[in-house]
């Protein structure tokens, strides 16, 4: 079946339409039949584009105030005669949404019923910035597609499964059951894909395996992952926990927060964009948020770069060291994301030295491997390293076939203190 | 320096603004002290330098008013004066499209007055921005005796997408910002004046007792004392009311100079970068 998939951000709107079922997945032959985005919505300037394998990339440009417009001219493309590649927006049978945030509310990917949304809506205090976004795009994609099924996936969803002692804080207990304080974590789509695909590739059902899953992208998490199950995650309460990012601060003292609001009298506005937009690789090396640019500084000899570079490393390393602790041991070790699929030394740095819990990393088989999956542990090593891409929107139609199959799998929490 | 400010909020709600200056010369100004501003807010980590980068690109600078032919809204903020601002009026009405608002900013004059003489004064109403627009949550949306229902709707709107809280007021002198303050610092001055305790000691008490994030005294400094004697003034002559007389002593730092930060003195002093120089001990940054 055909089915539309939607990233749906404040001003852009991400769509794939992927072509999947049960059968197909199965047997791995999920195809991506068209990619695009519309950018800059709320603004006179705002820009689509479509790529259709085998065809030049496809733009165009116009006013879009809202996303109704959006995806009506996304819609409009894809059916397009000579740039599309649907005979008729009926062609289309479901539409998955992209969820940030499901709270406590959602352990597994859901048919979008007017209770379901409002539940959404509901978990919009703990993602104020993403959950409204994910909803607008809803709104107009109903409007567009009433007939089909909508199917909510969840970032938080596969983290569900993390234990009490792993999902809250130090913190007065009474915050938790007041706010829902506590451990999310995100990317939750990627590390179930990946940590499934990267044991496929090793022939090894995920059930029976303990791995760690290391998603380096503008914002980097971990998961452990025990016989299928989230145990713990980097990300917290918010994306800003764990490993450093491009522009996020990740692990700090939280003491440093209220003695720098009051020596330096920053608003929290200032502090909240302090760190997340001025910390990280970015913060520290001064020159970029971007892990390539930072390595060539780190070439040309600058120190900074060179720190914050190995900051990165240290943490992914210091992570993977404890996930391994909590889990008893592991079996393999899989590297994700824009950096972690691409960037040979990230991994060589954040994965050297580990032989004392048996992983050797083989340097020609890492320096050989980017942008594609590929073992980069030697063959005598016992616990393995694999680069395995991440495929969100892969995950998201394959969810949608799923909910639509009856066979989606739930994660029972294992314990609510709710 | 007001509608630099106004400006840069719109730029950064992602909508594009003209910013008309009187000469080539004052348009170069304006443009450094949006450069300066801005990387003042980067520094202070508040933004970023893509997003000054993204708010530069939707700010356009002019010298005419050529620029205003398709604005959805129109927004005069030159000084509290009240012929310079009917001449702006004017202009404004005759070049704007006729059902689109024109917006008075002030803190004290009355929008129906200044929109007597418009072709259409039911699109005239009041909008007071409080400085530093940017950072200030709140602006009043000041109804005229002859602005409409949907111009005053459109304004709370505009208002609400700058990420601003709209207070609505109907006209009179000061509304409530301005109205309710000014009795305060003059107070404060009085205070002073007699002798009764050092300026620095009365804004201190003020902001450990109730939380002021600025003393009164210094907030007056900061805004300008000749702006806040003009205000008195203008609100005492209106009112008739006593309690809006200006403190004498306010009169005689005018009279002398004393402006305030942007003198680098005034009831306080300050450095050439408007940093307080005169702290108290007690009155320093830190955990409390």
């Amino acid at each position: 079946m055909k089915i539309l998939v939607l990233n749906s951000g404040s001003s852009s709107v991400k769509y794939q339409v992927i072509e999947t079922d049960l059968e197909r997945m199965e047997e791995d032959r999920d195809l991506a039949l068209a990619v695009g985005q519309v950018e800059k919505i709320g603004l006179s300037d705002s820009r689509l584009t479509l790529s259709v394998p085998g065809r030049p990339n496809y733009q165009d440009y116009r006013e879009v105030l809202e996303h109704r417009a959006a995806i009506d001219w996304a819609l409009r493309a894809l059916v397009d005669p000579e740039h599309g590649v649907l005979a008729a927006v009926t062609d289309i049978e479901a539409v998955g949404h992209r969820v940030v945030h499901g709270g406590e509310e959602f352990a597994s990917s859901v048919l979008m019923t007017p209770d379901v949304v409002a539940k959404i809506e509901a978990c919009s205090v703990l993602a104020p910035l993403h959950n409204p976004a994910n909803l607008r795009g809803y709104h107009a994609a109903f409007a567009a597609l009433p007939k089909v099924p909508h199917v909510a996936v969840f970032d938080t969803a596969f983290h569900q499964t993390m234990p009490g002692h792993a999902y809250l804080y130090g913190i007065p207990f009474q915050l938790y059951t007041k706010h829902q304080i506590r451990r999310y974590g995100f990317h939750g789509t990627s590390h179930r894909y990946v940590s499934y695909r990267g044991c496929q590739a090793l022939g090894w059902s995920r059930d029976d395996r303990r791995v760690i899953t290391v998603h380096l992208g503008n914002g980097c998490s971990i998961a452990a992952i025990d016989h299928g199950r989230s145990i713990d995650t980097s990300m917290g309460f918010t994306p800003l926990e764990g490993l450093l990012m491009g522009t996020r601060s990740g692990d700090m003292d939280p003491a440093i927060i209220p003695w720098l609001m009051a020596m330096e009298e920053l608003t929290l506005h200032q502090v909240n964009t302090m760190l997340n937009k001025h910390s990280g690789l970015y913060g520290i090396s001064g020159v970029s948020s971007d892990m390539r640019e930072v390595l060539k500084a780190r070439a040309r000899g600058e120190r900074r770069a060179d720190v914050a570079f190995r900051i990165f490393c240290y943490r992914v390393k210091k992570y993977v060291g404890a996930y391994a602790a909590a889990m008893g041991g592991v079996d393999a070790v899989f590297m994700t994301g824009g950096i972690g699929e691409n960037s040979p030394d990230v991994r060589e740095h954040s994965l050297n030295g580990l032989e004392f819990m048996g992983l050797e990393l083989d340097a020609a088989r890492n320096a050989a491997t980017a942008g594609k999956e590929g073992e980069i542990s030697t063959d005598g090593s016992r616990v393995k390293a694999l680069v395995v891409p991440t495929n969100e929107e892969k995950t998201i139609a394959r969810d949608v076939a799923r909910v639509l199959g009856g066979v989606m799998p739930t994660f029972t929490p294992p314990e609510s203190f709710a | 320096m007001m509608g630099r400010s106004i400006a840069t909020k719109v730029a950064q709600a992602g909508l594009n603004v003209s910013l008309k200056e009187l000469s080539q010369e004052a348009l170069e100004s304006t443009r450094k002290e949006l450069e300066k501003s801005l990387d003042h807010e980067i520094a202070r980590f508040g933004l970023t330098s893509s997003e000054k980068k993204a708010i530069l690109s939707r700010i356009r600078l002019v010298t005419t008013f050529d620029a205003i032919g398709d604005a959805d809204l129109a927004i005069e903020t030159v000084q509290e004066d009240p012929a310079l601002k009917r001449q702006i009026l004017r202009e404004l009405d005759r070049r704007l499209a006729s059902d689109h608002p024109i917006v008075i900013n002030t803190s004290t004059l009355s929008i129906t007055e200044l929109a007597a003489d418009a072709s259409r004064p039911e699109r005239i109403l009041g909008m007071h921005f409080l400085y530093p627009v940017t950072t200030t949550r709140v602006v009043e949306v000041v109804r005229g005796q002859l602005t409409s229902d949907e111009v005053f709707d459109h304004a709370i709107q505009f208002g609400r997408l700058l990420g601003k809280v709209p207070i609505k007021v109907f006209e009179m002198p000061g509304f409530v910002t301005t109205r309710v303050a000014l009795p305060l610092v003059n107070e404060a001055m009085h205070v002073v004046m007699e002798g009764v305790a050092q300026a620095a000691e009365v804004d201190l008490a003020l902001k450990l007792g109730y939380d002021f994030r600025v003393g009164p005294l210094e907030w007056a400094d900061r805004t300008g004392l000749d702006r806040i004697l003009n205000w008195m003034q203008h609100l005492h002559v209106e009112t008739g009311e006593p309690r809006f007389r200006p403190c004498p002593l306010l009169r005689r730092l005018v009279r002398a100079g004393l402006l305030g930060a942007k003198t680098g003195r005034g009831f306080f002093t300050y450095d050439a970068n408007r940093r307080r120089t005169d702290r108290l001990p007690d009155d320093q940054p830190g955990l409390g």
